[in-house]
Parts: structure tokens; sequence; C-alpha cells
């Protein structure tokens, strides 16, 4: 039972980190309707530029906020030199599916002679434990499922209470309707990915620093938890998102603790099937992934 | 240039035109973007191993642990291996392709292909694992043991089998079959409307697709003579798709085109590169998926029908349709 209740402990840490990254992306999609494939990659190299502004000195939790601000740049220039003029030229969705994977790829492998194979780890890492009846959590852990409620509220109050929020709304409940109402649509997205980058970029550095050790190939792993979250929750729906990673945070914890840690993402990947197979537009969406009628 | 130099490159080129015809039938075709496509490959090549080789407990192999290890003469380890890359496409295919929109399928098949290598990774009692198989017999080895005219006969055994797929692929696109394919990829819900089962026939080509893919691991396997996991991981999806789309997508044509293109020459010119040692060790392979990334974007920007288009099909008596008056009505400007 103890084993359970630890692993319940990690489960708090794992959502954590899962819903910085799955609200990001699913906002990217709901907004600007774009399955951002890089976002995996964009997340490690968000990790790795904190990892050099750590490595020169710079405190950890300022390179976090290096590599969230890294993330914000880095996603907003993907989409003004690359989605978005695909998208004006009338790129099919699919078509840009493959574009944001060529992009994925290229991001990848462009970083790699630069940063090399080997996993690396931030330095000054907070370990020493603190007690909770049979939760045990570091230093580093705490912060990191206080940053997420943090961000979450944040993410809250942005959608729900802001004029910035309500145009996000408009624009990815109808973005031709939002422009006729006088809706800058198009500022509205260059903010979007700023915003989901800053995420983005704060959810690798996070996801780094929660995994102790991470390499180039990190990336993958991560766009997988993101998106398995994603879907779960009904891609598009920032709340859904959130559901979607404390219920993946959780069963991927519980079930490295009464199996094995090598199957996490097996897990995450089982839920999704079974999600896809029974309610394919996910927890919260009404279509979502559903196929058109027909 | 020695024999085995040229047999590797005419090897090679028969494995990846085999491979960029199925892809071509189930993307360029049909609209099926298969981002797991790789995983057909490798589970044919799989199957292909462990019928051909002996038990593991056999005393040359019993350094790997597998399961099967038939010893079944040549060419059924090849059928095999096209079989199960048929019958993997069975469940894959009735959970991604039944009810999801197709951008949904696209992630769905991309996530399976990750999932796929991380488990044959992790699992090792199942196929080594990490380590792969090793010392897979060559088909027919023990009939021909002068390696000089054995690379001969897997240079043709090779062309048959693309002589084959390629007669396959070229009846189906060019039956009425294809051309409901070519309607679904086109307009999905019009093809619906008309009573053609769209799941059905994504099924179909799934399942067809597969089969290839899976002979296509087949051969290289029996070549290659190893196989693990970092043989199949999801790029090589991605260079497969690269050759479709520079090749010219929805023809065979094409396909073949890209296949010689882009994996084998690309490759080529690459390993010429490594040879001279430019830069640090790993910057020349790095820099080649970075070329990869942007070919395709290069020709989704600036050709995105390819080296070799797909001909428009236009049937006598059709209503001639020019593309330019229908861009106008389309914008509402008559």
């Amino acid at each position: 039972m103890s084993l359970l209740i630890a692993a319940f402990g990690f489960g708090l840490v794992s959502m954590s980190v899962i819903a910085l990254a799955a609200v990001g992306f699913t906002m990217q999609f709901g907004i600007t309707n774009m399955i951002n494939l890089a976002y995996g990659e964009v997340m490690i190299t968000s990790a790795f530029f904190a990892y050099y502004l750590n490595q020169a000195r710079v405190s950890v939790w300022i390179a976090m906020l290096g590599g969230a601000a890294f993330g914000a740049v880095f996603s907003f220039l993907i989409n003004r030199f690359v989605y978005t003029p695909f998208q004006r030229k009338g790129t099919a969705l699919l078509g840009m599916v493959i574009v944001s994977l060529a992009v994925s790829l290229m991001i990848a492998n462009g970083l790699l002679p630069i940063v090399g194979y080997f996993s690396v780890s931030y330095r000054e890492r907070f370990s020493q434990l603190l007690r909770f009846g049979d939760i045990a959590l570091t230093v580093n852990q705490i912060v990191i499922i206080v940053l997420a409620v943090v961000v979450m509220l944040a993410v809250h109050a942005l959608l729900r209470y802001t004029r910035l929020g309500k145009a996000m709304r408009a624009t990815a409940a109808n973005p031709m309707l939002a422009r006729n109402c006088g809706i800058p649509t198009q500022r509205v997205i260059d903010t979007v990915w700023l915003i989901t980058g800053a995420l983005c970029g704060l959810a690798g550095v996070v996801a780094a620093l929660d995994s102790d050790t991470f390499t180039i190939s990190s990336g993958a792993v991560f766009l997988i938890t993101a998106l398995a979250a994603a879907v779960l929750g009904g891609a598009g729906q920032p709340y859904g998102a959130m559901i979607g990673a404390v219920i993946i945070g959780l069963v991927t914890e519980l079930s490295a603790a009464v199996w094995s840690p090598d199957y996490k993402q097996v897990v995450a990947f089982a839920i999704l099937v079974l999600v896809m197979v029974l309610r394919p537009q996910g927890l919260l969406a009404k279509r979502g992934a559903l196929a058109a009628a027909g | 240039m020695n024999t085995y130099y040229l047999a590797n490159l005419l090897i090679f080129a028969g494995v990846d035109i085999v491979a960029c015809l199925a892809l071509n039938l189930q993307f360029g075709v049909s609209g099926v973007v298969n981002f797991s496509f790789i995983v057909f490959q490798a589970a044919g090549a799989y199957a292909a191993a462990v019928l051909s080789m002996p038990p593991d407990t056999a005393p040359d192999y019993s350094f790997q642990i597998y399961v099967g290890g038939y010893q079944l003469p040549f060419p059924l380890p090849w059928v095999g291996g096209a079989v199960v890359g048929a019958l993997l496409a069975l469940p894959i295919g009735l959970v991604v392709l039944r009810r999801l929109r197709a951008d949904y399928q696209a992630i769905a098949l991309l996530v399976t292909s990750i999932i796929a290598n991380t488990v044959i990774n992790n699992a090792r009692p199942l196929l080594n694992g990490a380590a792969g198989l090793a010392a897979v017999p060559q088909p027919l080895g023990s009939v021909v043991s002068d390696p000089n005219s054995y690379q001969y006969l897997y240079i043709g055994l090779t062309a048959i089998c693309v002589a084959i797929v390629w007669f396959i692929a070229a009846r189906i696109v060019n039956s009425p079959y294809g051309r409901t394919l070519r309607a679904m990829r086109e307009n999905e819900l019009a093809a619906g409307a008309l009573g053609k089962n769209s799941t059905a026939l994504k099924m179909s080509i799934f399942v067809v697709g597969g089969a290839i893919a899976g002979l296509s691991g087949a051969i290289l396997v029996g070549f290659l003579q190893v196989w693990a996991p970092s043989t199949w991981l999801y790029p090589e999806t991605i260079i497969l798709f690269a050759a479709v789309i520079v090749g010219g997508r929805g023809n065979n044509v094409g396909a073949i085109v890209g296949a010689l293109l882009v994996p084998v020459g690309f490759e080529e010119v690459t390993r010429l590169l490594q040879r001279m040692n430019i830069g640090p060790p790993n910057l020349i392979p790095a820099l080649e998926w970075v070329c990869i990334g942007l070919l395709i974007l290069g020709f989704l920007w600036f050709r995105p029908r390819g080296v070799v288009p797909e001909q428009r099909r236009v049937f006598p008596g059709a209503p001639a349709v020019e593309e330019e008056t229908r861009w106008v009505v389309g914008k509402g400007a008559r």
C-alpha cells in the first residue's frame, strides 16, 4: 500500500510535467488549427538552451525562464516562417502534419552536432527529500508541482477573464467570424504562438529537470506524452488536456510501481488506443478526432 | 567499382523501390498518411528472420533469444514476411482507420511507430531486444556457396520481387478499384455519397501496402543478415515519404524515381561525403536528415506534385473544366 501511495506522489509530479506540455500543445491545435509535431523537439531544444545557461553558472530557475523565453521565440519563428506561409498557400491539414514532422526532424538533427548524443543533467539539483507520510518528494519536485498549478491557474485566468483570452476563444471557434467582428486574428495567433511556445519551453526544462538526465532523443518521448494527454482530453481543449495529464500522470506512475518503469510510455499509449477506440472525440470535445460525417 | 558495392547498391535500390511503391499505394493513391510504414517493413524482416533461423537453442544461436526458429526453406520466409505485414495491418487499421479524422490517423500511426520500437527494444525475450537478431541465414545460401555468384543470385531475386510488386501496383492503380481509391483521396465525402465505403477501402490498401512493406523487409534482412530496433526508427518512414513526395505522389513511375533519387542517391552521396571525413563524425548524417526535411519542405512548396507529376485522368465525354475557371467559380466571381 505504501508503495502505491509513494507512486501517487510521483504521479503528482508526472501530471504536473505532462500538464505543462499538453496545455500548450492543445492550445496550438485548438486556436491555430496546427498539429505541431515539432513540439517535442522545441521542448528539448529549450531544455538544452537552459542547460547551457545553467552551465554558465546561471541558477536553474532563471535558466528555466530563459528556456521559456527561448521556446516562445523559437515557436513564434517556426510559425511565422514555415507554418503560416504553408497555410496561406492552402496546404491541407494532412500536408501541414507532414510539414511539421519535417520541421521536427530538422530541429532534432540540426541540434545533434551541437549537443551530441550524450545525456546531460542540470547542475545544483535540489535533491533533499521532504516526507509527507509515505510520499517522499524532492524540493525540485515540489517546485514543479507548484509551478504547474500556478501556470494552469494562469492559463485559466487568461482564457476566462481577459480580452485576449476571449479573442483566442473566438478565433478558435470560428476564425472567419472572429475576423469579421474586428478581432485581429493574425495578431491573436502570433500571441498564441508566443504564449504556447513559452509553455512549451517551460515544459521542456521542467521535463528535463524531472527526468534527471536527458538526451536529444528525449524529444520524441516528450511529444508522445503530451499528445496522449491532449488527445485523451479532447484535442484543442485546454481543460481536457489538464484532465488528460492528471489521468496519464497517475496511471503511468502507478503502473511503473506495480509493473515496470520501462513501459511507462507503452501504458500511456495503451490509454491513447483505448480512447481512440471507445471515445475518439476525447473526454471533453464534442467532435475532436471524429471524422466528418459521411 | 567492385561487385560487393554494386550488389549493395542494386539490392538497396530494389528494396527502396518496393517500399516506395507500397507507400505510394497508401499515401499517394489513397491518401492514407501511414507514418508507421517502417513498422510493417520491420515486422516482415523479423518474420522472415525467425522463420529462416534455427531455434535459439541451437549451438551457434544461443547468444540471442527469440520466438520461433523454424528453419523454413527459401521462398517461405519471404512469403511469411509479406503475410505478417498484412496481418499486422489488420489490428492497427481497425483501431486507427475506422472512425478517426485523417490528421488524427496520421498522428496515431506516428505514435504507433514510436511505441512499437520502444516495446521491441525493451522486451528482450520476444526478438532479442535492443541487440536485435544477428546471423540470419541467407536465402538459398546453402545452394550457392561462392560469394560472388551469390550476390548475382540475390540481385536476381530482388529484381523478381520488384517486377512482381510493380505488376501488382500497376494493376491496382489502373483498375476500377484504383479509381475508387483516387476518388476517396480527392473527396472522401463525395466518394461516400456514391456508396463507396471509405473505411473498407482504406483497410484494404492498408493490408496490401502492409504485405508489400513486409516483403521489402524480408528482402532487406536476407541481405543484411541482421535486424535491430535501431534500424527501424520512425525517421526512416520520413525518408520514404520524402521519396514519394519528390518522385511524384500517386503514380508508380514517380515512386520509383523518388526511390532512386532520395533513399538511394541521397544516401550514396552522404556516404561518400562521410568517407572524406569532414567535420565531427556525426555531422554529415545529421546534416543529411536536415536536408531530407528541407527536401520535403522545398518540394511541398515549389513542386508539390513531384518530379514526375501524376497525370490528370480525363475521361472522354467528361465536361471540360479548366483549372482556371474552376478557381474563378470557386472565388464566387461570377
